[in-house]
């Protein structure tokens, strides 16, 4: 295994201001922008961050949250820095650039995660390499004290074996390229929370990992958890759906980030829907 | 009966560092016949789990479907950073059959049989092992799984939450836990539900017909009558249960299960096995034949269930009878009994519903 701890620095994560704060809220009159999807996923890090730093005051292991903005008018550039601040959401850099150029700037800072609501968004940036998950809204449901992350057990427990079930649920063989690919994009992000978790018991964490195999069988979700062991994290919860539909469990898991390695339609299977 | 989870590691079949896949024909369970039926039916590889909606499941937690006394001490005594690197270091040992495993294997028979019968229908039992166990015990628990070639394919980690919500979100018809509490929050929610212990002996039983045994009060039927029974005496309840023969009991938290038992019995009979059914149900009650039983057949009739064989003991012990049965599993509300018949090797399962829980001075 890799000795990872030269690499440990913060876990530089990017988010758009768009899914920070509600923008199609009706409200535009005040100084301030309300508040959108990420906005408890912002909290349960700044939780995760006061942890850490209690234990070891100098540690630099943690999250650092970047916006990123585009095509945004000067007024709603200032006004998106007035609210960041406002609600302590404890952001210092903010990068605006135009729309095409997401991937390069996401690049050129180092970002270890992308995190999105917009699933084309995060298939090109994993396209590209870069690690991306979705944020999943669950209408303000999550409480901050615990930031939860769900990992797929299909992408990062795929191999020759488990192809046979998958096709059967009607995945193609475009989308079984892209796990490969997906699934390496994620080593880094997932040695550098395993880092973070190491740092907490086993209860009373404010991260919290659970891993969710949609489709593959039980071995799948074996070689999952071995693989992310390897890579440095073993996580808390495990779930293996079999073809079950997948709404009702996470509603039940409530997670922040769900990383499915660009699998659409995480709710149901591709031949469900 | 082996207890010692290492001893259940044969000869030169020790596990291998990846997990078998069931495909390995390494069968060591006791449904071979079935098993070999199964397989000319060319099919290799393994049938799809049905739609929750569709099946009936059954939550099992970990701790009853195998043995983990050791590792249950060592959480007690060390715990749970200790248990965890325990049960890591064990990972590859698979764990003794528990509780519920004789239950489980009858299930798996029962459902071999209806896809046999029914190749497209979806109305089958589904196991699904939901344990509040973190999911660094998750490697060991599906190496000990594919050990003992079990189909179960979903499984809920909740790594130390309440399995509670996820039981809703599977659609459970039945929850089996060692955990009273979990049980008791289950049934709160409208799930049956029962609690198991570890016997100190198993009987034997068959391996060709789920037999499934139910108490009447306070498990198929609500805890009216027995609540009348512990306030006013025995005559009063006799006196009672006459005057209202003919007004239907109340239900009780297994008779959805009952039901949807005689559902998948009506599928077997249907196709002219009637008296060679897979499933076969029992009502073994302390009420009478001749008097308070009647009240409990005229329910049943009504509800429009069928059950086999209805044994009205009149008061007389459970034990002898249960032994003549052997049920793969028997729910009763009351510890005594459950006691009783795990003295006699019988598997039985405590429901922790109605009256009858505030009087467990008999333990």
């Amino acid at each position: 295994m890799e000795d990872t701890k030269d690499h440990i620095g913060p876990l530089i994560t990017a988010l758009q201001y768009n899914d920070i704060f509600d923008l199609d809220s009706t409200q535009t009159d005040t100084e301030l922008l309300p508040v959108g999807i990420a906005f408890s996923f912002i909290k349960a890090v700044q939780s995760v961050n006061q942890r850490l730093v209690n234990q070891i005051s100098t540690e630099s292991l943690g999250f650092e949250v970047i916006l990123i903005a585009r095509e945004g008018s000067e007024v709603t550039k200032e006004k998106m820095v007035k609210s960041v601040n406002h609600y302590g959401l404890g952001i210092s850099k903010f990068y605006f650039c135009k729309n095409e150029e997401l991937i390069k700037t996401l690049q050129s800072h180092k970002v270890k995660l992308f995190l999105s609501t917009n699933r084309d968004d995060i298939d090109k940036a994993l396209q590209a390499g870069l690690a991306a998950a979705l944020l999943y809204d669950q209408l303000g449901q999550h409480g901050f004290d615990k930031l939860k992350v769900i990992f797929s057990g299909d992408v990062i427990g795929f191999s020759e074996d488990s192809r046979d079930s998958l096709t059967d649920f009607g995945f193609s063989e475009t989308q079984l390229k892209t796990f490969k690919t997906a699934k390496m994009c994620m080593k880094e992000f997932v040695s550098l929370i395993g880092e973070m978790r190491r740092r907490f018991g086993r209860e009373d964490s404010p991260l919290c990992t659970c891993l969710i195999t949609a489709w593959g069988s039980r071995d799948v979700s074996t070689s999952a958890l071995k693989t992310l062991r390897e890579w440095g994290l073993d996580v808390d919860e495990a779930f293996c759906l079999a073809g079950a539909p997948c709404s009702p469990i996470l509603a039940v898991v409530k997670p922040h980030i769900l990383w499915d390695g660009g699998l659409h339609n995480a709710g149901d299977t591709p031949a469900q829907s | 009966m082996n207890l010692d989870p290492v001893q259940v590691m044969m000869g030169p079949d020790s596990m291998p560092n990846t997990c078998p896949t069931t495909s390995n024909g390494d069968s060591k369970g006791p449904w071979e016949d079935s098993k070999d039926i199964h397989e000319n039916d060319g099919l290799t590889k393994k049938p799809k789990s049905p739609k929750p909606e569709n099946a009936v499941t059954i939550a099992v937690s970990s701790r009853v479907l195998f043995r983990t006394d050791i590792e249950q001490k060592v959480y007690e005594e060390k715990g749970v950073e200790e248990y965890l690197r325990y049960q890591i270091q064990h990972e590859n040992e698979p764990l003794a059959p528990g509780p519920a495993f004789p239950f489980v294997k009858a299930l798996e028979t029962v459902n071999i049989q209806l896809r046999e019968l029914y190749p497209a229908s979806e109305e089958l039992f589904d196991i699904v092992l939901v344990t509040y166990n973190h999911a660094h015990v998750g490697v060991r628990l599906i190496n000990t799984i594919n050990y003992h070639n079990l189909f179960i394919e979903r499984f809920c980690m909740t790594g130390g939450s309440s399995p509670i919500g996820y039981l809703k979100a599977w659609q459970t018809n039945l929850y089996l836990s060692a955990d009273a509490q979990k049980v008791q929050e289950a049934l709160a929610e409208g799930i049956a539900a029962a609690t198991m212990f570890m016997p100190d002996k198993q009987m034997e039983v068959s391996e060709t017909q789920l037999k499934v045994a139910f108490d009447g009060d306070a498990v198929l039927f609500s805890d009216e009558s027995e609540r009348i029974f512990k306030a006013h005496g025995l005559d009063k309840f006799f006196e009672h249960e006459r005057e209202n023969e003919n007004t239907l009991l109340d239900h009780g938290p297994l008779k959805g299960f009952l039901e949807l038992l005689g559902k998948l019995q009506k599928k077997f009979y249907a196709k002219g096995h009637r008296l060679d059914c897979p499933i076969r149900t029992y009502l073994v009650t302390a009420r009478s034949a001749a008097s308070s039983g009647i009240r409990a057949l005229k329910t049943l009739r009504a509800w429009g269930l069928e059950i086999d064989e209805a044994l009205f003991l009149a008061g007389a012990p459970k034990g002898p009878m249960l032994e003549k049965i052997r049920p793969h599993i028997y729910f009763d509300d009351q510890m005594f009994h459950v006691e009783g018949a795990a003295e006699m090797g019988a598997i039985a399962a405590h429901v922790p519903y109605g009256i009858a829980q505030k009087y467990t001075n008999k333990k």
